[in-house]
């Protein structure tokens, strides 16, 4: 059998895929099919939040979904996400934190905040926004900073 | 991973028939996919083809009756994120919540959780306590079974074959309460877990162990020394000590039988008093 013609939206523009296998993840139908090398690979398995995205607005880690099961769903990545008033402040609050050193987690970090603050609004008080990044994990560790860029993305869409 | 075919039927009866189709073994159900993916890439399933519930009308949510219906698609988070959870279900609340990060529960499901039925899942073990009911649909029409009686081992179920979960009804009005233990507090599995419920038409307890091989048990041992709302010192560490006791309790990689008997001891005081607190009176 092959497989049905995937119809997506990424980013805003529409895609229809011919050919994607049933087995093929969103991760890499967004890396090496349409070459948006933003989303990170990092363990593959759900454990880290690198390859977070945005499916309908909820965060979705990608390396858990198969490209399929987002038939005819809008799905946003970081190249993006800063066209959005919310994703541009989550990405200014961590660049000004300085909230990155190699910058392998920051995407996911930057989704998964994103969503939470677009979709629970602005009234998740600092500690539950980073309780709400708890799956994401830092291997360089810059918490300290992360935590910094999160405050600080509070503060802006709170203004 | 192995290739499939990834088929998404459209009704439920479609859905049996593309599930019947093919031998047991060569076929998979796909719901969240936050366990399937990974045994498919463990090669633990190596199926022909793959049937998505993903057009299945069953992401739902329903109080009604006395009990909480939710349909077996719908997703962890859309069940944390009801406004009446906390306060009708409150130990619900508290293990949707214990389980991977805001990302993973927003794809992942009820349905799939027991469908693992994994010695760690968080939800079993409430479930357990609160006497919950699988509703499931298939070739022969459709049946309903205690999650006691449907939970098997890891990985196994009483499931028939072509057969699926298409909801999980919650008897409510019952204080309750779910403690784990864990390395880390986020996007990790239990060592263990308590969870505690106080039936007062029955005017019995419930209780439970989770984050145990096999599967997630009821204690009845612990249960009997309990008797009566407000158990006495001593009958809360008396039954605290038959929990303790309790087989399950064993060495793995994730804790030793040591640890996990201390651990379970101190959460299951703590989830009985908090289970006192919260049917309304004091300690
Ligand atoms: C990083 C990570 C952390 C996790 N942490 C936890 C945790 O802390 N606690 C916990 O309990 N779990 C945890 N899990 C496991 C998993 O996320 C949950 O068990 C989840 O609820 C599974 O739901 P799903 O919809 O993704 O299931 P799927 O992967 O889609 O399905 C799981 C199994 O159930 C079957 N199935 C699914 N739906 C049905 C149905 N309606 N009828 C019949 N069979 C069905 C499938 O065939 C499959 O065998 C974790 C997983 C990951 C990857
Ligand atoms: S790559 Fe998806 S969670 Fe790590
Ligand atoms: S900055 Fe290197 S992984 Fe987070």
């Amino acid at each position: 059998m092959t497989s049905p013609r995937l119809a997506v939206t990424v980013n805003g523009r529409p895609y229809f895929l011919d050919g994607v296998p049933g087995e093929e993840r969103l991760l890499d139908t967004l890396r090496w099919r349409l070459g948006l090398k933003g989303t990170k690979e990092g363990c593959r398995t759900g454990g880290c939040g690198a390859c977070t995205v945005l499916v309908g607005g909820a965060s979705v880690l990608s390396c858990l979904t198969f490209s399929h099961e987002v038939d005819g769903e809008e799905v946003t990545t970081i190249e993006a996400v800063g066209a959005d008033p919310i994703g541009r402040h989550v990405q200014e609050a961590f660049r000004s934190a300085g909230a990155l050193q190699c910058g392998y987690c920051t995407p996911g970090f930057v989704m998964a905040l994103t969503a939470r603050l677009k979709v629970d609004g602005r009234a998740v008080p600092v500690e539950g926004l980073l309780e709400g990044l708890g799956e994401n994990l830092c291997r360089c560790t810059g918490y300290a900073a992360i935590a910094r860029a999160v405050a600080e993305a509070h503060r802006r869409v709170n203004e | 991973m192995p290739p499939f075919d990834l088929v998404t039927p459209r009704s439920v009866e479609e859905a049996i028939a593309a599930l019947r189709a093919f031998p047991p073994d060569e076929v998979a159900v796909l719901a969240g996919g936050t366990d399937l993916l990974l045994d498919l890439e463990g090669e633990r399933a190596d199926p022909r083809a793959v049937v998505s519930l993903r057009k299945l009308p069953w992401r739902t949510l329903d109080w009604n009756l006395g009990a909480l219906t939710v349909g077996s698609t719908l997703s962890l988070r859309a069940l944390e994120t009801d406004p009446e959870l906390p306060n009708r279900l409150p130990a619900l609340h508290d293990a949707v919540r214990a389980i991977g990060g805001i990302a993973l529960r927003n794809r992942a499901t009820v349905g799939g959780n027991l469908g693992r039925s994994a010695p760690a899942s968080d939800l079993i073990p409430v479930l357990l306590v609160l006497d919950a009911e699988v509703d499931l649909v298939g070739p022969d029409g459709e049946r309903r079974m205690s999650v006691d009686r449907f939970v098997l081992g890891s990985r196994r179920t009483a499931l028939g074959r072509a057969e699926l979960i298409r909801s999980i009804r919650i008897p409510e009005a019952r204080p309750s309460a779910y403690l784990w233990q864990r390395v880390r507090p986020a996007n990790d599995i239990s060592q263990v877990a308590v969870a505690v419920a106080f039936s007062p038409a029955h005017r019995s307890w419930r209780v439970a162990l989770g984050g145990v091989p096999p599967r997630p048990t009821r204690v009845p041992e612990a249960e009997a020394a309990l008797a009566g709302a407000r158990p006495s010192a001593s009958a809360l560490a008396d039954a605290g000590a038959r929990l303790a006791r309790h087989e399950a309790l064993v060495t793995d990689r994730r804790a030793t039988d040591e640890y996990r008997r201390t651990v379970a001891s101190v959460l299951f005081a703590r989830a009985v008093r908090a289970t006192i607190v919260r049917e309304g009176g004091p300690g």
